[in-house]
């Protein structure tokens, strides 16, 4: 067994973690309070092939393998203080993944490109308003309508809703009372008449990512823009979720790395009763937890990663690396304020925008108490 | 124990246990019926994937190759051929 990265990974990672500190964090303190997602920013990560890496090379894209891809991912929100952009571009990898996955060619050459490039953005609409992580109680549905499927519904919470062009929904197909066999997927674009989105809802943290409601109304789509099959829409979504958890995953350890060495550089320089704060006990230890956390944090990514590389599912790995990763985001930034003491409760010293941040992290993508249901479920009980 | 048997009994062992005396035949609707729920397919894919080591396509995946005994034995047995 290698742990080791190849000196390629590394040289991509170095490079990405330099990028990210020179280029996506000036202003983040403003955007941050104003709600903002840059632009500027986004076209930059997509010129550096952010948005392809996994992508084959045929469509813009970097052919990386998902090990890489995560590899990446960590750099960038490490070296990126705008987690809030990083998890934009998570979903637009997601979304781009689906069709290339599921889609047909020539829904693939057509949407992958501008995906790749960052010249679309992609959103994923699944979440409604009674429907979160109970995907089979969705309401949003794509009746046949001559030519294709006539779509009416509302969706909630959408990352990049407010900036998509192109929309990946999720929508009853069928009669059958098990949702499960009535989903399907359509590529919804933002010309297409009867679609709006509403505007970015104001959130306590990740303020850079915009997400809002979508409408459907009588929105007609041709048969040609359903991605796979029809009744194929809950293995689309089971599919693209073990991927969003590993790739969210590793964007949550880049930031607790990110944040660890902070605080132990900190730990090492404050000085009270005539040592460094690092050298009392009640300190080192959390610093140790977090260290903990961070390494098989580490693991558990690598691993799902290493298994959907190989073809192999990753259902309960996945979980187990949102959940853990999730949850140690939320510890390790509520410990580093707490180490920081007043001054981490500062805005100045950006560790609330991290706490703040983290909150979201044990909700998206199936909030922690899905992911021990979907374990316990594949556990043999 | 052949393929639907193999298939039968993990269904029954692991997908429906614990909710009484199910009789289930190589035709038995698995989706409509519950026993295949979303999880539960994730469950049966993760078996078939391992027991029988096979590698289901994007494009295998879809509710009629699952949705009985027969279905899954069909597309085990495409898998083989291919």
């Amino acid at each position: 067994m290698d742990f080791k990265t190849t000196n390629e990974q590394d040289l991509l990672a170095n490079n990405i973690i330099k990028f990210a500190r020179n280029e996506l964090n000036e202003g983040i303190e403003q955007r941050d309070a104003n709600s903002e997602f840059n632009r500027r920013e986004w076209h930059k990560c997509a010129e550096i092939g952010i948005c392809g890496l996994t992508f084959p090379e045929e469509y813009g894209g970097g052919n990386a393998d998902l090990s890489t891809t995560v590899n990446c991912i960590r750099a960038l929100s490490y070296g990126c203080q705008d987690t809030g952009l990083v998890l934009a571009l998570i979903t637009q990898i997601c979304c781009g993944l689906q069709l290339h996955l599921f889609g047909k060619d020539n829904q693939k050459e057509k949407y992958l490109p501008p995906i790749i490039s960052g010249e679309k953005i992609a959103a994923q609409a699944i979440s409604e308003s009674d429907a979160g992580s109970d995907v089979g109680s969705m309401r949003t549905t794509a009746i046949p309508h001559p030519n294709g499927y006539r779509l009416n519904g509302t969706k909630m919470y959408i990352t990049n809703g407010p900036i998509a062009d192109i929309v990946l929904v999720i929508a009853k197909t069928g009669q059958s009372q098990m949702a499960f066999r009535n989903l399907s997927c359509f590529i919804v674009t933002k010309e297409t008449s009867g679609f709006s989105s509403e505007t970015n809802l104001e959130k306590m943290g990740l303020r850079t990512m915009q997400n809002s409601g979508l409408i459907f109304e009588n929105c007609d789509i041709p048969a040609e823009q359903i991605v796979g099959n029809e009744g194929q829409g809950m293995f689309i979504f089971n599919e693209m979720i073990e991927w969003e958890r590993i790739l969210m995953a590793a964007c949550y350890l880049g930031v607790m790395q990110r944040i660890y060495e902070t605080t132990v550089n900190y730990a090492k320089t404050r000085n009270q009763f005539g040592k460094p704060i690092g050298q009392f006990q009640a300190v080192s230890s959390k610093i140790a937890d977090m260290r903990i956390k961070i390494e098989l944090g580490k693991l558990i990514i690598d691993k799902a990663a290493w298994q959907k590389d190989q073809k192999i599912r990753s259902t309960v790995e996945s979980s187990i690396a949102k959940v853990f990763l999730s949850e140690s985001l939320k510890k390790i930034c509520a410990d580093a304020l707490q180490i920081h003491g007043a001054y981490g409760y500062m805005k100045e010293a950006g560790i609330e925008r991290d706490v703040r941040n983290s909150f979201a992290a044990t909700i998206s993508s199936g909030a922690s108490e899905i992911q021990r249901n979907i374990i316990a479920k594949l556990s043999n009980l | 124990m052949n393929t639907s048997e193999e298939v039968r009994q993990f269904i029954l062992s692991e997908l429906i246990n614990g909710t009484g005396s199910v009789d289930i035949d190589d035709e038995t609707e698995l989706i409509e019926s519950g026993i295949i729920d979303s999880l539960g397919i994730m469950k049966l894919l993760t078996f078939i994937e391992t027991k029988f080591a096979a590698k289901i396509d994007e494009s295998e995946l879809m509710p009629e190759n699952f949705h009985s005994i027969d279905a899954i034995r069909a597309l085990l047995n495409r898998l083989n051929n291919n």
